[in-house]
């Protein structure tokens, strides 16, 4: 495991030399980018990089032009994290053969995916990645939509939200499906650390991905990706949304280790009603006619009742 | 390279679409050197601009400015540059003009604020608004 | 070369997948990522063998699905190596999305396709459904028509995909049961000098060489996609000059000789069949049956090289037969077979104008005989002595039930 490098503060973090360049196609406010400079920017390792079809990859990648300072591949949708597997396994392959010296330091493998690709067509293949071990980082880059293509719904979408394949009318409250509890998914998987993380508190998320760097074997990390275009708020309040969203603990931020030990990693000074965190985000707007806001309620209960239950988990360590 | 790609017929292109960041080899850990030193080629994004992507535009006041970097981390665009733990400006080619960095900017007054594109920083400076009292 | 050598006999008796496993086995293959399927299973199970014994270095994972197998190739391939896998059927077109992102990404790759035919309904015996399935993927495609050809074509498939000037991803294709699963007497290369014949892996763009930092699998729109699909094709086109000459280098170690279009007693013929895989020594037989017993003069054509495609030397092997039957061993979707195309679609820009018929033989592992072959050379001269076409254009040999046959452009 090679030495980690030391982030004490954001004024040090800032030294980082960026691998990440601007003039990509991603919308502006999108978290997509702060997320992975982030990730890219807590390891001074060599680096190998994967993304599914999806807006990172479509925006980073398309022809003549790469965002990326290091090593990416791109396959298809489904198969980011299989990809990676290979590549993974090839080092591995190479290293035994000596065809790569073992002076050379080991890289970091990181997979990039969007919700679409990580809960839906791709969740088999990360199921398998996972099974098999292979050492690797999966950053599922979750705004809860499939977003490049306009919105539609994905099984990271909570209810109530509209989206172009789940729209909101006078029929209907938009998405009627809970939101699938990836996080716990992969924990079951036998993973040794899986995360919830959110880009604006970055010293939690910094932490953890370089626990997960820190880690053999394979990591996941859900990190929430706040879509100005698909939720449908400014680009400037991508931070905004952020905060109300850890702070209302729709996304609680915590981690699992070894699929056990459970330890929330933020509890916020002040918790602030689901209420305003809806709020914010015309993607559910029609949620708060007289119609439908008996959802917001639910919504609140739910958000309760699952912090009870992490909580729970965490003090009773299983 | 010694064609700009833009000119090459099929037959010249790299098989697979391939693209390369830097200009030949490298022999440097990427991460040790700031992009300043590195040799990138025009298939980086970095050769290209986004700049007309904006109608209005961030200005800093590195007066008020307390380098506590929040621009620089939440910045989706890699554009606000800082170096050895200081703010240094802004990367106008690369900047879209999105106003998180003016969003999350802690000092008051701001440090950052928006400003129409065709603006001068020195008009922009010189209309800063002054510090915000307590329940303003 | 694996550390452990395995001592081959100069002659083994190997079934077809049995071939195909040391084929990877000699040819030091650095990742092989596989999913189980009938009639390529043993393949992969031979070649796990071989691991679990320390006759193979590289690494084996068994992955959860032939997509996932074929991803796997495809990021360890681009990450900087040597990789293979084997697939049949339902797995060649689970992973079909695969194979056209493998090729377009130009990753050198083997696949060892054991032909079976493709579900509906489910069947797991040989046709070239699946081979056909691949047609236009962009990978080379080679045809092995017994157990020894499998080996021969599998081990150089290594050495064609990596060429410096081709870098594309090859498929070994064998018939499903009827070569996968008989065990025949092959002559393999010993462990040495097949390994020196398909060489060191060379990188290019490898993922793992962190001295040139490389992006792989971009998206290309209206202003940049057409150079790279025609680069692409260059490459393919271009590939078969170089498989001849890696068939030549094979010739001198081994002494058997292939051809990109093989032809058996053509010099004579009259009338002559079109076909793929086994069929093709099974009407070895039937010829030389036919020809002393009935005098009629056939000969049999077939295409080692499926893509890319032949065409010149196809046209050229049928330039002085007055009847062809294209046989086609997969279910024609509503039209005339593959090879129907192939074959017609190459003559029509020579003076050459035999009759072509186009029969449909085999599905599903319906066996092609010795005596349904003899009919077939029987109408093939009746026709040629008429000069014209007896029935319709396409008939399907040897099914139960009322005759089918379709396709008649004299107006009869």
């Amino acid at each position: 495991m090679s030495t980690q490098k030391v982030i004490k503060n954001l004024k040090s973090f800032s030294t980082a030399a960026e691998r990440f360049e601007g003039s990509h196609l991603l919308c502006p406010g999108c978290a997509h980018s702060i997320i992975v400079r982030e990730v890219l920017n807590a390891t001074n390792d060599n680096l190998v990089v994967s993304a599914s079809t999806g807006c990172l990859e479509v925006c980073t990648a398309i022809y003549p032009h790469t965002s990326w300072d290091c090593s990416w591949i791109h396959i298809g949708f489904e198969n980011s994290s299989t990809a990676m597997a290979g590549v993974e396994t090839m080092n591995k392959a190479l290293r035994n053969k000596g065809r790569i010296s073992a002076d050379t330091p080991q890289p970091k493998f990181v997979t990039f995916g969007g919700d679409g690709s990580t809960y839906d067509i791709g969740f088999q293949w990360i199921s398998g990645c996972f099974e098999r071990g292979h050492d690797f980082m999966y950053v599922c880059l979750d705004n809860e939509v499939y977003a490049n293509t306009g919105g539609q719904r994905s099984s990271s979408t909570p209810i109530g939200s509209s989206t172009t394949t789940s729209p909101a009318g006078s029929h209907s409250y938009g998405e009627k499906r809970q939101k699938k509890d990836i996080v716990s998914i992969m924990a079951a998987h036998g993973s040794p650390y899986v995360a919830q993380v959110a880009p604006n508190k970055w010293k939690d998320m910094v932490k953890k991905i370089q626990r997960g760097f820190d880690t053999e074997g394979p990591v996941f990390i859900n990190a929430m990706s706040a879509c100005t275009t698909e939720w449908k708020f400014a680009p400037n309040q991508t931070i905004e949304v952020s905060d109300l969203a850890v702070d209302s603990l729709v996304f609680p931020l915590y981690e699992i280790i070894e699929g056990r030990e459970l330890n929330i990693t933020y509890r916020p000074k002040n918790i602030v009603p689901v209420r305003d965190y809806l709020g914010a985000q015309p993607r559910f707007k029609h949620l708060f006619t007289p119609q439908y806001d008996y959802i917001i309620d639910e919504w609140q209960t739910r958000i309760d009742e699952r912090w009870a239950f992490l909580q729970k988990r965490e003090e009773i360590r299983i | 390279m010694s064609k700009p790609i833009n000119e090459m017929g099929w037959d010249e292109l790299v098989p697979g679409a391939a693209l390369y960041t830097f200009q030949g080899d490298i022999d440097y850990n990427i991460a040790d050197m700031q992009p300043e030193e590195r040799l990138y080629s025009e298939t980086s994004s970095k050769a290209m601009s986004v700049g007309d992507w904006r109608v209005i535009k961030p200005v800093w006041n590195s007066e008020t400015c307390i380098d506590c970097q929040n621009c620089w981390i939440f910045c989706p665009d890699t554009s606000i540059i800082a170096r050895n733990k200081e703010m240094k400006g802004v990367d106008y080619d690369h900047c879209k003009g999105c106003g998180l960095c003016v969003s999350v900017c802690p000092t008051n007054p701001k440090s950052l604020l928006m400003f129409e594109e065709y603006e001068t920083t020195e008009d922009a400076l010189a209309k800063w608004p002054e510090k915000k009292k307590k329940g303003e | 070369m694996n550390k452990r050598v395995l001592e081959l006999k100069d002659v083994e008796v190997w079934d077809g997948n049995m071939s195909n496993s040391n084929a990877f086995r000699q040819a030091d293959v650095d990742v092989v990522a596989a999913y189980p399927i009938t009639p390529s299973t043993a393949t992969i199970e031979n070649y796990a063998t071989f691991h679990a014994n320390g006759y193979v270095d590289g690494e084996v994972i068994m992955v959860e699905s032939e997509h996932a197998a074929m991803s796997a190739c495809i990021g360890a391939g681009a990450a900087g190596g040597r990789v293979g896998t084997a697939t049949s059927s339902q797995g060649l077109a689970l992973m079909i999305e695969t194979l056209y992102q493998a090729s377009g990404m130009r990753i050198p790759v083997v696949l060892c396709l054991v032909n079976r035919a493709l579900a509906s309904p489910l069947n797991v015996n040989g046709d070239h459904s699946d081979l056909y399935l691949t047609r236009d993927s962009g990978w080379i495609s080679i045809d092995a028509f017994n157990s020894q050809e499998a080996y021969d074509m599998t081990l150089m498939a290594f050495k064609i995909s990596e060429h410096k000037d081709i870098r594309l991803p090859v498929i070994s294709n064998q018939d499903g049961f009827i070569t996968s699963h008989t065990a025949q007497n092959v002559r393999p290369l010993k462990d040495e000098v097949a390994s020196k014949f398909v060489g060191e892996y060379v990188q290019v763009n490898a993922l793992l060489n962190f001295d040139k930092p490389v992006t792989h699998g971009v998206q290309t729109e209206q202003d940049w996609h057409f150079e790279h699909k025609a680069k692409q094709h260059a490459a393919l086109m271009g590939s078969k000059k170089i498989i001849q000459d890696v068939f030549a280098e094979f010739k001198e170690l081994s002494g058997r000789e292939y051809k990109v279009v093989e032809q058996y007693k053509m010099d004579d013929a009259e009338v002559a069949i079109v076909c793929l895989g086994s069929t093709f020594e099974t009407a070895m037989l039937a010829v030389d049956q036919i020809r002393k017993e009935e005098g009629i003069k056939v000969g049999i054509v077939a295409p080692r090289l499926f893509r890319p495609f032949p065409l010149e030397e196809a046209a050229a092997a049928l330039q002085n037969v007055k009847a062809v039957a294209c046989m086609d061993r997969s279910a024609p979707g509503g039209t005339v077979g593959a090879l129907y195309n192939e074959i017609s679609g190459a003559l029509i820009n020579t003076p050459a104008r035999p009759l072509v018929t186009n029969l449909i033989y085999g599905l599903g592992g319906r066996d092609m005989t010795i005596v349904a072959l003899k009919d077939i050379f029987r109408t093939l001269d009746k026709d040629a002595k008429a000069g014209k076409i007896s029935g319709n254009i396409q008939t399907l040999v040897g099914v139960r039930g009322p005759a089918l046959s379709y396709y008649n452009v004299e107006g009869k």
